[in-house]
């Protein structure tokens, strides 16, 4: 049920630091590497067939294929901005096996071709920020990273930069935007990154969990790790399963397994007498599955095609104690306090959503209105700039859609409470800092 | 870079077969079909598009999601559906959405009428809304800088204004503050956002949420008409559109036109036309009387400016850059032939001789304004495009930013565009004869180390199109040496390369062209001797001249040496002036004024920098008693004997064309509203061919008083001068503009003010060093020389990284404590 690879002993005293790394056979990866020829590091990856375990599910290796050739500044950037809600796991990687990722890192852009990377840390992740710089001291102190790594003719300069507390800023191209020293705003695609990132260079970005894989790959042998898992979803997963469970936390599985024996078997599932109302197989921005789809296998492609996606691999898991319009308001709340407000539709489509379902807990609203707020997700749902409108217009659209009987019982029970109030009385007024900028016009 | 090939191809659109240019954006491309795509903040002045407004989503088959067309290149063979359902029901929500929380309050808002977003509410939107909650609410209007008013729930955020503070005037003051609904655009800490080009923004602005502050509640769009014209305020002669309502300019809207403007205006154009309505403005010819001007009769006005006949051979004559091509012509007729005096100049500082004239006017050998942008380097030489060009300075960045034009800038003052380029040279002032022989040097011998070399290999070898971008403020001992460089790097006859002259005055190549220049004819030709505007200047003071005819100019404020000038009007028996603003010299000295009209008023030609003969066009009658200034010289002309036989304007433009064989018919029908420039045409070939004086000055000796580098012996400091784009009586007599209202800013390096105990803010007073030297004869010249050696000028320290040390540059052509005061070369800055 549980495997380790990434886990592998990650809870050894002093793993953070380089000479216990070391002794357990750290940095071993990356000799062998640097020993093979780029283009064969490269097949390696391609070989494994892992796919990006930041949320989108894009074959890694393939990914770095699409670099342009040349002599061009190249970038890689390290996305750590772990910032979609029920995930933790990069967390624990970091703070516990931080060289893991660093030499993930200079094997990735060894078989890029790329000379300077970065790291973009979440900034409340402050202590693991901390840890990080610190190896990374270790590693160019070591020669693991600067010029001429250990000897060879590959050179890779290594930055951490902490961000600014933006869910945005976890979107890719939001990142690269606020990594530059701008306002994080994701930028419109094509180009992509991997053509036109970062100071406009081709720049490969990858989660922390992806490229802390990359050495064990190197280690083990593409093929070797490819056969961990499915056909199509090679290797490991690091799943953060929090929620109405009795053993939260970070789980190694291999790709693949029942959701049901994650949930019930690693987590325990909800406590006694509680059942799985709802759950979140990837994140908050997945759309949610019921207690009816604990069978669906752990994978990306079965979860795609039981209408919800991996995602970061963050279970949620809501049992039948809560309310879903508390679930949806929550998700609604959140996803419009980070919109970035760059594009309409998830501007003010996520606002309106908050609105609305705001209204039915006013008991202002009726059964029309979720219809209204159903189609007004639907008019998000791949009309938006980015991802992010998708993330909120995704779950809240599956809960109507699901649990419709459920809401409407909410907005019968909250007409009751609210009685014949005026409207005024029971709208919510939201009004934005309105003392900001210069003085009146007179 | 090159401007890129161009190359057709088909695609399809809603059913139909259409070519369009490859890589154009969908929705432009779409036109070709007659497909209109809605769109909010695709605007491709503004660089790359951005793609979030979401309102130019089309199905293109082949790709899953909906498209923005503003960000899809069109490509051959592309399949796109305009009509579709999925695509309209993607419109209405879009139109839905940015309706949310916008406050539909168009009947009281400025932009009713003429707004983008009503029009495609009204096209695009579903035509009811959905949304019955609360929406954002922000305290409105705010001042966004004295002339901009900004309505934040007005704003649907589509980042033109942001995109435009950022990337195309960069000055990178306008921001998004806070994120999600709640963001709305605002300055750092919500400083004003005062900028040269602030005032596009309003244009840009999609919806009524950055209106215009002189305009505001002024007008309706029905109540208005737009009447096409040229900003002459400076010589970007930027196409403009006057709003007009009852014969009032109510504002003034950019007219796109890409071989001139790029569809920007500067604050000063696009704000002083309120100078043409308001009660400083001149408004009924005056005449002295009793010492003073007062408002009189035009007969009686003309009878005294007749008396211009009794100095037939002693009558001088400067003409201002807002002057138009006929008037010039018409005044140096009159002139020359009507009352025999040849000494009437359009240059304020050196004479250019006619051969050395020719050759820098020569046809082949000017850049066309496009050029700075595509160029593969750019030189920008003795001038600074931000205060001389406004227009140029962002087209510099624009080439700069987009096209990886590489700039280099030599001057002696620090430029605005120093942060944008390669190589920013400096050189003290006035010694660009020497700096230019050096460059000249290093293109001839072998690679060496040093600046002069780095610009050198820049111009050698950063590709073969180069364009060098310099100012009337240029030595005239330096002009052999640019057109030998120019010479050396090919650039005669090369298109997409040259020279381009930034004139001090609005129309100072038409008016060269024109005639008015001393020795120099209509097209070139040439006339008998005459003097220079400084030759003019010392006549009249010692009384060899006994009357001076002012055209749209002010000497004591605009030239250099105001004491002399002085000195000069107080001596002349008559000076006639036009004039719209009663500036010092015409207030004391001026027998008799004529009312000048504005640029909103006049009707002739006038000539952009680049060749481009452009057509002004009366927006408004003439306001009071105001008349046309052809007509004027006419009438002048006929009284004294010189009948011109012109009756209208065209038929000044007629006398204009035939004297001036490479204007050879060109009518004004074909100049039209998008000009043309003569240099493109077959007739530039009648342009008389010049040359340079065969013998170039030797490095570094060349002119008289060519300081050498370093800080002068005596401990004073260099003078440089600049003229600051707000520096003109428009700007001073237009009330929203009266916050621009230029003082004397005494530019100082931090060392020099270091050493003078100076610091940044702090009041100081310049003095001359050595005022003696300066040559004047005669009773008034002593009185002349007496004034310079007290001579103070009052200023404000601006302490400036980038100014060299030993130098400080002081603003001219402002109305007090102008650098024009000063003669001397060294001057001593001190705390008074």
């Amino acid at each position: 049920m549980s495997i380790h690879i990434l886990f592998e002993g990650i809870d050894e005293p002093g793993l953070n630091r380089l000479e216990v790394y070391q002794r357990r056979g750290g940095y071993q990866a990356l000799r062998t590497a640097l020993a093979m020829s780029r283009e064969d590091v490269l097949g390696e990856l391609l070989t494994s067939e892992i796919r990006g375990r930041g949320g989108a599910g894009f074959q890694m290796g393939k990914k770095i294929s699409f670099l342009p050739r040349g002599d061009m500044d190249k970038y890689l950037v390290c996305n750590a901005d772990e910032s979609e809600p029920g995930t933790f796991k990069d967390r624990e990687l970091m703070q516990k096996s931080p060289h893991m990722l660093i030499e993930g890192i200079v094997i990735a852009s060894y078989a890029a071709g790329i000379g300077r990377s970065f790291i973009y840390i979440r900034g409340e992740y402050d202590y693991q920020a901390d840890i990080l710089e610190a190896a990374i001291a270790e590693a160019y102190e070591a020669g693991y990273l600067g010029e001429q790594i250990l000897g060879s003719d590959h050179s890779l300069s290594l930055v951490l930069h902490r961000g600014a507390g933006a869910y945005i800023c976890g979107e890719e191209t939001g990142l690269l935007d606020s990594l530059e020293g701008k306002r994080g705003n994701p930028r419109l695609k094509p180009p992509f990154p991997a053509i036109q990132g970062l100071y406009q260079g081709p720049t490969l970005i990858n989660n922390v969990e992806t490229l802390s894989t990359v050495p064990h790959i190197i280690r083990m042998g593409a093929a070797q790790y490819a056969e961990i898992g499915t056909q199509t979803s090679t290797g490991t997963k690091l799943v953060s399963i929090s929620g109405d469970v009795q053993r939260p936390g970070n789980y190694e599985i291999a790709l693949g397994i029942p959701s049901r024996e994650i949930i019930y078997g690693l987590a325990g599932g909800p406590a006694d007498g509680r059942e799985v109302k709802l759950w979140f197989p990837g994140g908050s921005s997945a759309p949610v599955l019921t207690k009816d789809d604990l069978d669906v296998p752990y994978d990306f492609d079965s979860l795609a095609k039981a209408g919800t996606m991996l995602g970061s691999g963050a279970i949620i898991v809501v049992d039948d104690s809560h309310r879903v319009l508390d679930v949806a308001y929550k998700l609604a709340k959140f996803y419009a306090h980070e919109s970035c407000g760059k594009c309409v539709p998830c501007r003010e489509g996520t606002n309106w959503t908050v609105k609305m379902l705001q209204r039915i807990e006013a008991g202002e609203a009726t059964p029309m209105d979720l219809d209204i707020m159903a189609s007004v997700q639907d008019e998000i749902i791949g009309n938006c700039l980015c991802v992010l409108g998708d993330a909120m217009a995704m779950p809240v659209g599956s809960i109507i859609k699901k649990f419709r009987a459920e809401l409407e019982e909410h907005i019968e029970a909250a007409r009751e409470r609210a009685g014949i109030g005026s409207l005024e009385n029971v709208i919510p007024v939201g009004v934005a800092d309105a003392h900001a900028g210069p003085l009146p016009v007179h | 870079m090159p401007r890129p090939e161009q190359k057709e191809i088909q695609f399809t659109i809603d059913g139909r077969e259409v070519r369009a240019i490859e890589g154009a954006m969908l929705v432009d491309a779409a036109k070709h079909g007659d497909v209109e795509i809605p769109f909010f903040c695709y605007e491709p002045k503004l660089g790359n598009p951005v793609g979030a407004c979401r309102m130019c989503l089309v199905e293109i088959e082949g790709i899953p999601k909906l498209q923005t067309s503003c960000s899809t290149p069109v490509k051959d063979g592309m399949v796109v559906h305009t009509q579709t359902d999925r695509v309209h029901a993607a419109q209405n929500a879009v139109v839905e959405f940015l309706l949310v929380n916008h406050p539909l309050d168009c009947p009281v808002c400025d932009k009713g009428g003429e707004c983008p977003l009503q029009d495609i509410t009204f096209g695009w939107g579903r035509g009811r809304s959905r949304f019955i909650e609360p929406k954002r609410h922000f305290v409105k209007p705010l001042s966004l800088s004295p002339l901009v008013a900004i309505d934040r729930e007005r704003c649907i955020l589509c980042y033109r204004c942001v995109r435009f503070s950022q990337e195309v005037a960069e000055d990178y003051q306008l921001i998004f503050a806070e994120r999600g609904a709640h963001t709305y655009v605002s300055t750092f800490d919500g400083h004003p956002y005062v900028a040269p080009f602030s005032g596009n923004i309003i244009e840009l602005c999609p919806v009524g949420a950055l209106t215009s502050k002189p305009y505001r509640f002024r007008a309706r769009p029905w109540d208005i008409e737009g009447a096409g014209g040229i900003c002459t305020l400076c010589p970007s002669q930027c196409n403009v559109q006057f709003t007009v309502r009852d014969e009032t300019v109510m504002r003034v809207l950019a007219r796109e036109n890409d071989e001139v403007d790029d569809g920007w205006l500067c604050d000063k154009g696009r704000f002083a036309y309120q100078s043409i309505h308001v009660d400083e403005r001149i408004a009924a010819p005056l005449v002295r009387d009793g010492g003073e001007l007062r408002e009189v009769s035009w007969e009686r006005a003309l009878s005294v400016a007749a008396g211009l006949a009794r100095h037939r051979g002693r009558v001088g004559a400067l003409v201002g850059g807002q002057a138009t091509n006929e008037e010039g012509f018409l005044l140096q007729s009159l002139m020359r032939q009507g009352l025999e005096s040849p000494d009437i100049d359009s240059r304020g500082r050196a004479s250019v001789p006619l051969e050395l004239g020719r050759a820098l006017a020569a046809p082949s050998l000017q850049a066309a304004v496009p050029d700075l942008e595509f160029a593969h380097t750019v030189l920008v030489l003795g001038c600074e495009p931000l205060d001389d060009a406004p227009i140029l300075d962002l087209r510099i960045r624009k080439g700069v930013r987009r096209r990886g034009v590489n700039l280099a800038i030599a001057s002696a003052r620090p430029s605005a565009l120093d942060a944008n380029a390669k190589l920013s040279l400096r050189y003290p002032p006035g010694t660009e004869a020497a700096f230019l022989a050096e460059l000249a040097a290093a293109l001839a011998g072998p690679p060496s180390s040093g600046d002069i070399s780095a610009l050198a290999k820049l111009l050698l070898e950063g590709g073969e199109d180069v364009v060098i971008l310099w100012g009337e403020r240029v030595a005239a001992d330096a002009l052999p040496t640019l057109l030998r460089i120019a010479e050396r790097l090919g650039l005669s006859g090369r298109a997409g390369a040259g020279l381009l002259e930034v004139p001090s005055g609005a129309n100072g190549r038409g008016l060269r062209e024109a005639g008015v220049l001393p020795g120099v004819g209509p097209g070139y030709a040439p006339a008998p001797a005459g003097r220079s505007a400084a030759q003019i200047a010392a006549a009249a003071a010692d009384g060899r001249l006994t009357a001076l005819y002012l055209f749209q100019t002010d000497p004591v404020r605009e030239l250099p040496d105001r004491a002399l000038w002085e000195a000069a009007l107080h001596r002349a028996a008559l000076v006639v002036a036009h004039a719209s603003v009663l500036t010092e010299g015409i207030r004391e000295h001026a027998a008799v004024v004529f009312p000048a009209e504005s640029h909103a008023e006049k009707e002739g030609t006038v000539v952009h920098p680049d060749g481009r003969l452009q057509r002004l066009r009366g927006a408004i009658g003439h306001p009071n008693q105001v008349r046309a200034g052809w007509s004027v010289l006419a009438e002048i002309s006929a009284r004294v004997g010189h009948d011109q036989g012109v009756l209208t304007s065209p038929m000044a433009w007629e006398q204009l064309v035939a004297a001036v064989p490479f204007y050879a018919g060109l009518t004004l029908q074909e100049i039209g509203g998008r000009g043309v420039r003569w240099p493109d045409r077959a007739q530039a070939a009648q342009m008389p061919a010049g040359s340079a004086p065969s013998a170039p000055a030797p490095p570094g000796g060349s002119a008289s008083s060519a300081p050498v580098a370093g800080a002068p012996a005596n401990g004073g400091l260099r003078l440089g001068s600049y003229r600051p784009i707000w520096a003109s009586p428009e700007v001073e007599i237009s009330p929203a503009l009266k916050f621009t209202i230029c003082r004397q800013h005494v530019e100082l390096s931090p060392q020099d003010a270091a050493r003078l105990g100076i610091d940044h803010g702090e009041a100081v007073e310049v003095s001359q060093l050595d005022g003696s030297s300066a040559a004047y004869s005669g009773e008034a010249g002593s009185q002349a020389r007496g004034k310079l050696e007290g001579t103070r000028v009052h200023g404000t320290a601006a302490v400036r990284s980038g100014v060299p040390q030993g130098t400080a540059f002081l603003a001219d052509g402002i109305a007090q404590d102008s650098a024009n005061e000063l003669t001397e070369a060294v001057v001593e800055v001190r705390k008074p």
